[in-house]
């Protein structure tokens, strides 16, 4: 039996072997690395949402807006850059990041408000406070790769301060998606090779992933049995070292 | 020098002759090899590899097992996406009877108004300070907090097993592990399945404020083993992890060096010495025209 066990071990080994070094480093990094800079959010500062002077009352009234955009599942009041608006949700995801269609609507005048680079950039800047200016704005309708689970498309607004931050802001809500920068990257990168996120899916639940992790069980297990085996052989003695 | 020396001392450690190797350095590996301990890669990392995982496999087998356990089981099942419909039934403007204004009228101080569905019918959320409240919009009666009754239709209205429910239980305080505490208070409405299924309904503004069932809680306990945080900190960065994890990086290093010289390198001279006997004649001639040069 333990012919095969040595077998398992070496094969197995020889399969997964540099991703078990890989696990093991790249978990020792997160170990070892600083997390709050690894969010990403040192230049971030949160949205001072002044409550606007105007009363609720005083606003066009819930039923009015309604009428006019019948596809709603709901409504809700909305302060951007204390603003007052109406954020009509059209379609509903269980999570703020899966697709959602939204409509914007100025609570003062009613008008069908969108999130263009103008508005996009003025929320990126209320939301920074680092040094740097905006170096450019991109609209990304694809996947994100600072934010890979972001599935809305939403404005990039990058600036050019010493950690190449981006801001992300959901085109559809004109939500903070989330800040992201050099520090984040590195720190992800580390999260891509741990999770063998080669494709940078944002998820660890991938074919190559579990078929790497039956594999090891089978390293383990062999190597556990192997290692038993050996203390009961006396193969274990200090003096021999 | 140094580097061809320990290459063969490597080749003579693992008992692969390469005759082309042992040709040309013969005469000047012989004083190093006189030495008590000349340093051999292969021993080095097969004691280092054999005494390491005496004392850290064991934490090897649960990485193994608790990652497998996290990677098999999808993380939105985990997160109990699949217990609940995502509705997309739609607000009838027609059923806002009880206008806006009168709300402001009867509340002043509302803010954040919300018009949405509870269940089927049209309903107002709102908040005084830190308070939540639902009132319906149609007759303008306020549903807060939130009866037994209701919510439990609530939960059924957005679970998706077949179960019925087993019980409601309402939580003011101290929320159980898993639920933060601004979403309190919470009807806890469990349903009947193997892995036991919770809805948290909040009892102020009627959303399913978390779902949880038995797989999560597995999932919480994996991830801890294998982040090796047996306190309550959820942190990946405890020492007890450092220490170990130091000591592992060395452990499959020195794994990887093992692989290379017991698995692959048999591999390469295997394969030459098939090669060799396949087509003796030629291979042997380009050898010794690679050796001279």
């Amino acid at each position: 039996m333990m012919i095969w066990v040595r077998k398992i071990h070496k094969w197995a080994s020889l399969l997964i072997g540099l991703q078990v070094f890989i696990w093991v480093a790249s978990g020792l990094t997160f170990n070892v690395i600083d997390h709050d800079k690894a969010r990403g959010n040192v230049y971030r500062q949160t949205l001072i949402t002044k409550q606007s002077t105007i009363a609720n009352k005083d606003l066009l009234p819930v039923e009015v807006i309604l009428k006019s955009y019948p596809d709603t599942i709901e409504l809700n009041q909305a302060n951007i850059l204390s603003q007052p608006y109406y954020l009509l949700t059209q379609q509903h995801g269980l999570y703020r990041h899966l697709p959602n269609s939204y409509h914007i609507v100025n609570a003062i005048t009613g008008e069908l408000t969108l999130v263009d680079e103008q508005l996009a950039t003025a929320i990126a800047k209320a939301s920074y406070n680092g040094p740097g200016n905006i170096k450019s704005v991109v609209l990304i309708a694809s996947t994100i790769s600072d934010y890979p689970k972001q599935q809305n498309p939403s404005w990039q607004i990058n600036f050019d301060d010493d950690l190449e931050t981006s801001v992300y802001v959901e085109q559809g809500s004109g939500r903070l998606v989330g800040h992201s920068n050099s520090d984040k990257r590195f720190a992800d990168f580390f999260f891509m090779l741990h999770f063998m996120d080669y494709g940078t899916e944002g998820s660890f639940n991938t074919v190559q992933m579990m078929l790497f992790a039956f594999i090891t069980l089978w390293l383990t297990f062999s190597g556990l049995i192997w290692t038993i085996h050996m203390l009961r052989k006396g193969k274990y003695r200090v003096k021999k070292l | 020098m140094v580097c061809a020396a320990a290459l063969t001392l490597l080749t003579n450690a693992s008992g692969i002759f390469i005759v082309e190797n042992d040709t040309i350095n013969t005469k000047k590996i012989k004083p190093k090899t006189i030495r008590k301990k000349p340093f051999k890669l292969f021993n080095f990392s097969h004691k280092l590899h054999k005494w390491l995982m005496l004392f850290i496999g064991a934490q090897f087998v649960i990485w193994s097992v608790t990652g497998t356990y996290m990677v098999f089981f999808d993380i939105d099942y985990i997160h109990g996406d699949s217990l609940v419909v995502t509705h997309q039934s739609k607000i009838n403007p027609e059923n806002l009877t009880y206008p806006s204004q009168a709300l402001f009228q009867q509340y002043p101080r509302a803010k954040n108004l919300s018009v949405g569905l509870l269940i089927d019918r049209e309903v107002y959320r709102f908040n005084i300070a830190k308070q939540q409240y639902i009132i319906d919009a149609h007759s303008g009666e306020l549903l807060s907090p939130l009866t037994k009754n209701t919510a439990t239709a609530i939960a059924k209205h957005f679970y998706t097993g077949d179960g019925g429910v087993i019980n409601a239980e309402l939580i003011s305080s101290n929320p159980p592990f898993g639920l933060r505490e601004r979403h309190l208070p919470v009807w806890q409405v469990n349903f009947d399945h193997f892995s036991s299924p919770t809805l948290y309904i909040s009892a102020n503004n009627g959303k399913a404020v978390g779902k949880r069932h038995q797989f999560w809680y597995i999932f919480d306990w994996m991830f801890r083993l294998h982040i090796m945080d047996y306190g309550d900190e959820q942190d990946p960065s405890n020492w007890l992890l450092f220490f170990i994890a130091s000591l592992a990086f060395f452990a499959a290093l020195s794994g990887l060096v093992l692989t290379y010289f017991k698995v692959i390198k048999p591999m390469i001279s295997s394969g030459k010495k098939r090669a060799n006997t396949a087509k003796k004649t030629p291979q042997d001639s380009q050898l010794s025209v690679g050796d001279k040069a």
